[in-house]
Formats: C-alpha cells, sequence, structure tokens
C-alpha cells in the first residue's frame, strides 16, 4: 500500500470571470521513503497540488473530483478538525520564501517550541526546551540556545530554512511538502539544504515530495519525478527515465 | 546593562520635555497670531464704550503689549512655579477653571476610550476570524452607517427617545443637584454621553483593526503556523495579532486624547460640564491662558501616549526597537 494517493485530481477556482481549472484529472502515488520531485514551469499548478491535498486552498478553490487517499483512507471529505490532526502529524511542509514564511514578532525557538507543544502537550517547559535544541540540531543549526533567543530578521536565509524546516519536523511528519524550498536561497546555500533534506530522509525515512521548477534539483535528489504542464500531469517516472525522456522529446520545460 | 536602563529612561525624559517646550512656544506664538481681540475675553461687550486710552490701559495692565517674547519668557517663568496666569473670561486662576471641569470630562473620555479601545479591538478580530461571511457583512454595514451619522443628531435623538419619550435616563448634566458624590447617579447621567462617544468612534477603529488582521492574514507565515495543526482562530490571536498590535497602539495613542478632547459636540447636547467646552471658547475669545493649558495638556498627553506606544511596540515587535539594528538580540528598549 502506497503511502499517498491521488487519484484523477481537479481543481477549479471560481473567480467572478468565471471558472479556472488549476488541475486536470492529476494522478500519482507516492511511496514510503522517497522523494518524488514535482517539476514544472511557473503557475503549471504544482503548489496548487501540494495545497490541495493539505486543503490550505483559499475559499475560491474547490476540488471538483478526484480522490487523495492517505494508507488507504480516503481524506478527499475531511473535515477542517481533522485535516488540523492530519496537518500537524502526517503532513507538513515547507515553503519557498523562508524570511515571510517565519513570523516576525516571535523568536524562532518560540515559533519551533509552538509546533513542538501541539505534537506533544504532554511536555514540561524543559523537556520542550530540550525538543527544541534536538530539532534545532538535527537541521544543523549551531548554539540552538542562543539561536532560540532571535528573531528572524536577524537570520540569514539559509538559517531561517533551516529553522522553517525545524518546525517542520516536529510534527514527525511521513510526508514533507517542500514547495520551491530552494529557490530562494542562493547556489551553496540550495546544495546544502537538499544535502539536509537527503539526510533526513535518511534520518527519519520520511518521504518528501520536492517541488521545484529547476532540474538540477530534481536531478540531484529525487528518486522519481513528475512533469506537470498546464495543470496536468504529463509524465512520471525514474529520474534516469524522465530526463531521457526529455532529451529524447526535445520539449525542454 | 542597568546603566543602559537608566541611561534610556533619563534620554526619553529629555526627549519628552523638550517636545513639551516647543509644542507651548507653538501654541504660544500660533495663539497671538489668530485676528481677534482678547480684551473681549475680558471686558465683554463692554470694550465698544472704553475709549483707547483705557483700552490701551487694560492691554497694560493685562501684560498683552510687551514683545512676544518677553510675554511667553515671563508666562514661562510662571508656569515654572505652577502660575498659568488668569482666564481673562472667568477671571480666576485658569487651574481653578479647568480643576472643575477636568475630572468630569476624564471620566466621560477616559471611559470611552477604554471602551472603544477594548471593543474596537473585539469587533476587528470577530470580523477578521469570520471575514466575509454573514455576520462580518451585517457588522460591516451598521458600523458604516454608525460612523457616518453625526454625533450631534444621534445625540439628540437618544435624548428624544430615551430622557423625553420613555423618560428612562436623565438628559443633562453630570449629576442631579445635590448629589454630586453619588457614584450611581453619576453613572446613570454618563450612560447617554458615553453611547454616543463610543458609537461615534468605535467603527472607525474596529475596521482599523479588521483591515490590519485582514493583511496579517495574508502573509505567509500563515500558511506555516497552520501546518502546525493550528486552526484559523488560533492562528489569528497567535499570531496575526502580534503583527496588527504595534500600529493598533500607535494609532490609539494619538486617539486617546482625540477622543478625550473631542467631547465637545457631546458636553454640548446633554450640557455636561467639562473641558470641551472650554477648549472651544478659549480658542474663539482668545483666553490666552486658558488656551494655552487645554492646548498644552492634551498635546502632552499626545507626545506622552505616543512615547508610551512607540515602548509597547518594540516589546512586541522587536524590529521597531530604535538601536536593535546594530546592537543584536541583547538590547532592549526600555
Amino acid at each position: 500500500m502506497d503511502l499517498l494517493e491521488v487519484e484523477n485530481l481537479s481543481v477549479s477556482f471560481y473567480r467572478p470571470e468565471g471558472e479556472i481549472e488549476a488541475l486536470k484529472k492529476v494522478s500519482f502515488s507516492l511511496r514510503e521513503g522517497e522523494i518524488l520531485a514535482v517539476m514544472g514551469e511557473t503557475g503549471c499548478g504544482k503548489s496548487v497540488l501540494c495545497k490541495s491535498i493539505l486543503k490550505l486552498l483559499p475559499d475560491i478553490a474547490k476540488i471538483k473530483t478526484g480522490h487523495i487517499i492517505v494508507r488507504g483512507e480516503e481524506i478527499t471529505d475531511y473535515t477542517e478538525r481533522q485535516m488540523r490532526e492530519l496537518r500537524g502529524s502526517f503532513f507538513s511542509m515547507v515553503f519557498q520564501n523562508p524570511m515571510t514564511a517565519l513570523n516576525p514578532c516571535m523568536s524562532v525557538g518560540e515559533q519551533i517550541a509552538e509546533a513542538v507543544r501541539l505534537r506533544q502537550p504532554g511536555l514540561s517547559g524543559k523537556e520542550r526546551q530540550q525538543r527544541v535544541a534536538e530539532l534545532m540540531h538535527l537541521v544543523g543549526l549551531d548554539h540552538p540556545g542562543e539561536r532560540a533567543r532571535q528573531y528572524p530578521y536577524q537570520l540569514s536565509g539559509g538559517m531561517a530554512q533551516r529553522c522553517v524546516i525545524a518546525i517542520a519536523l516536529a510534527a514527525q511528519p511521513s510526508v514533507l511538502f517542500a514547495d520551491e524550498a530552494t529557490t530562494a536561497l542562493d547556489v551553496t546555500v540550495q546544495a546544502q539544504i537538499l544535502d539536509l533534506f537527503l539526510e533526513l530522509r535518511e534520518k527519519t525515512g520520511m518521504s518528501i515530495v520536492l517541488v521545484t521548477h529547476n532540474p538540477g534539483v530534481a536531478a540531484r535528489a529525487a528518486d522519481r519525478v513528475a512533469l506537470m504542464k498546464n495543470g496536468e500531469l504529463t509524465g512520471i517516472g525514474d529520474v534516469e527515465e524522465i530526463f531521457e525522456e526529455i532529451i529524447h522529446r526535445q520539449n525542454f520545460i | 546593562m542597568r546603566k543602559l536602563y537608566i541611561g534610556r529612561i533619563l534620554y526619553n525624559i529629555g526627549k519628552f520635555a523638550l517636545r513639551v517646550i516647543v509644542l507651548s512656544v507653538l501654541v504660544f506664538t500660533i495663539s497671538r497670531l489668530a485676528p481677534g481681540d482678547p480684551l473681549y475675553a475680558y471686558y465683554g461687550e463692554r470694550v465698544e464704550k472704553m475709549s483707547v486710552a483705557q483700552q490701551e490701559q487694560a492691554r497694560e495692565r493685562l501684560g498683552l503689549r510687551k514683545p512676544l517674547f518677553t510675554q511667553y519668557a515671563r508666562w514661562l517663568q510662571g508656569a515654572f512655579h505652577g502660575d498659568f496666569g488668569i482666564s481673562y473670561q472667568y477671571k480666576t486662576d485658569v487651574k481653578e477653571v479647568i480643576a472643575a471641569r477636568i475630572g468630569n470630562t476624564l471620566i466621560l473620555g477616559g471611559l470611552g476610550f477604554l471602551l472603544i479601545f477594548v471593543l474596537a479591538l473585539l469587533l476587528g478580530l470577530f470580523c477578521a476570524w469570520r471575514e466575509d461571511r454573514a455576520a462580518d457583512r451585517i457588522i460591516c454595514r451598521i458600523g458604516t452607517v454608525t460612523s457616518c451619522v453625526p454625533e450631534f443628531w444621534l445625540a439628540l435623538l437618544l435624548l428624544l427617545v430615551f430622557a423625553v419619550w420613555l423618560d428612562w435616563l436623565p438628559g443633562s448634566g453630570a449629576y442631579s443637584i445635590g448629589k454630586e458624590g453619588d457614584v450611581a447617579d453619576r453613572a446613570v447621567h454618563l450612560v447617554l454621553p458615553l453611547t454616543v462617544v463610543v458609537l461615534g468612534h468605535l467603527w472607525y477603529y474596529a475596521f482599523q483593526v479588521r483591515n490590519r488582521l485582514l493583511e496579517e492574514v495574508r502573509a505567509d507565515y500563515v500558511l506555516l503556523a497552520r501546518m502546525k495543526g493550528l486552526s484559523g482562530k488560533q492562528v489569528l490571536y497567535r499570531h496575526c495579532l502580534r503583527g496588527a498590535l504595534p500600529s493598533y497602539l500607535s494609532m490609539m495613542a494619538v486617539a486617546l486624547p482625540h477622543i478625550l478632547g473631542g467631547t465637545y459636540v457631546v458636553e454640548t447636547v446633554f450640557s455636561y460640564p467639562g473641558i470641551g467646552t472650554l477648549a472651544y471658547e478659549s480658542a474663539r475669545y482668545q483666553d490666552y491662558n486658558l488656551l494655552m493649558v487645554v492646548s498644552l495638556l492634551t498635546g502632552t498627553m499626545v507626545i506622552f501616549c505616543n512615547m508610551l506606544a512607540g515602548i509597547i511596540s518594540g516589546r512586541i515587535d522587536p524590529r521597531m526597537r530604535i538601536h536593535s539594528l546594530t546592537g543584536g538580540g541583547e538590547v532592549r528598549g526600555c
């Protein structure tokens, strides 16, 4: 049984001007412990795909048809309350711009601690601090005690992204969505964050959905690649297979 | 660290004093530049029957013939000794004129401000939470209407309904004659004026809170907070409120004297003895000494509240601390 299955998923945005089809009958599945890169040009529906699975779409967007199945259980009709449960434990997400993804008015330690408290409400204050330090160590942040007191504006982009990843990991997720998680960072930091993803997969065994428009990122980190265009999934397969096909077809994205 | 703290406090006090003095110079100059004759405040209609020599003599006596700078220096000297001069109109010490009325205004305006402060925040939060649903839309419509209704009209309407037709509440004054110390009696007299003050301002501030919060709700960090498993409501008051509070506080800091001093219309309609009327009359009749003190009272409040809001905002949002840009995380605003 696959960890996550998406069948015939169609999502539309209903705007005053009319209906906009963002996803058209997308189907794929995610295996335990794999890294799946979702690749495509800007606006092809990569982010909408992640957000529809997580039900984080704005009110004007509706799932028209299709099924989302987690470990054999259908979650398409889950209520907000049930989804909240799932978001805090099964799924997690890392965003494109770490500087805006963190709340500017809270120290990063507080923000990580909040995620820990939601996941493990029984922990004492001291145990929680310990867990925060553990998470910060896990994502490669040095001097956790000092860093925890800092505010997002005092961090570099790479460090901020590591904090976001620490928050995502607090939930001990089975699936991590990384929505363009390396795009806003400079090249060396991109490589470090990708290495971190690979390392985390080794340590925790979670699956990662790596959304990117950068073929280099996909080739370096992914096991399988899904190609998207105009809201449709045009191909899915092993990295070598897909890249060979792309070169063969000469329609490089 | 301790030394730094005391230094910051002294620095802030110095800044405060400087601002108050600059303000007093401005009010002093502007009030004297305005057209009109202060003798009218003192003698009323009798001025017209006085000879030119008599008028000059009266001016001499009130110290109005000296150069502006000397007049200001004398005023400042007196002010440092607690002597703010006499009111031309009431012919007694300015302090006495104000002391008799400021309590009433502080009660009406202060209570009004507190109510507005709390209710606007709650209403704004509620509307932001229910954005574009039925409840939010209805409140927005009602709010727009109430904030557009002129205060004097609303005051008259309430007066007509509750004081004249239904006769439930008293329609004028701050207390019944002979019951000056009776809290219950004062409270009953406050209901109608307070309602007008609150209704007149509430929606403007609530709407600002709502819009500020909705800006925050669209920020990226909200998605991350929701990914942690927080509900929309929890994100709103744990995360968004924190981002919206600094601008709300600085807005309310300016609003405090506005609401306190802006009770003129209400005071007039309900014959409520406060300083709103004083402020208006002193400016109208060139009652310089009274005008100085009333303006300085409001002005000092604006300056003080702004500084207070700045300090509180710095505590909420570290990016607003003045020295944090260079000092890293260690320097705290005081």
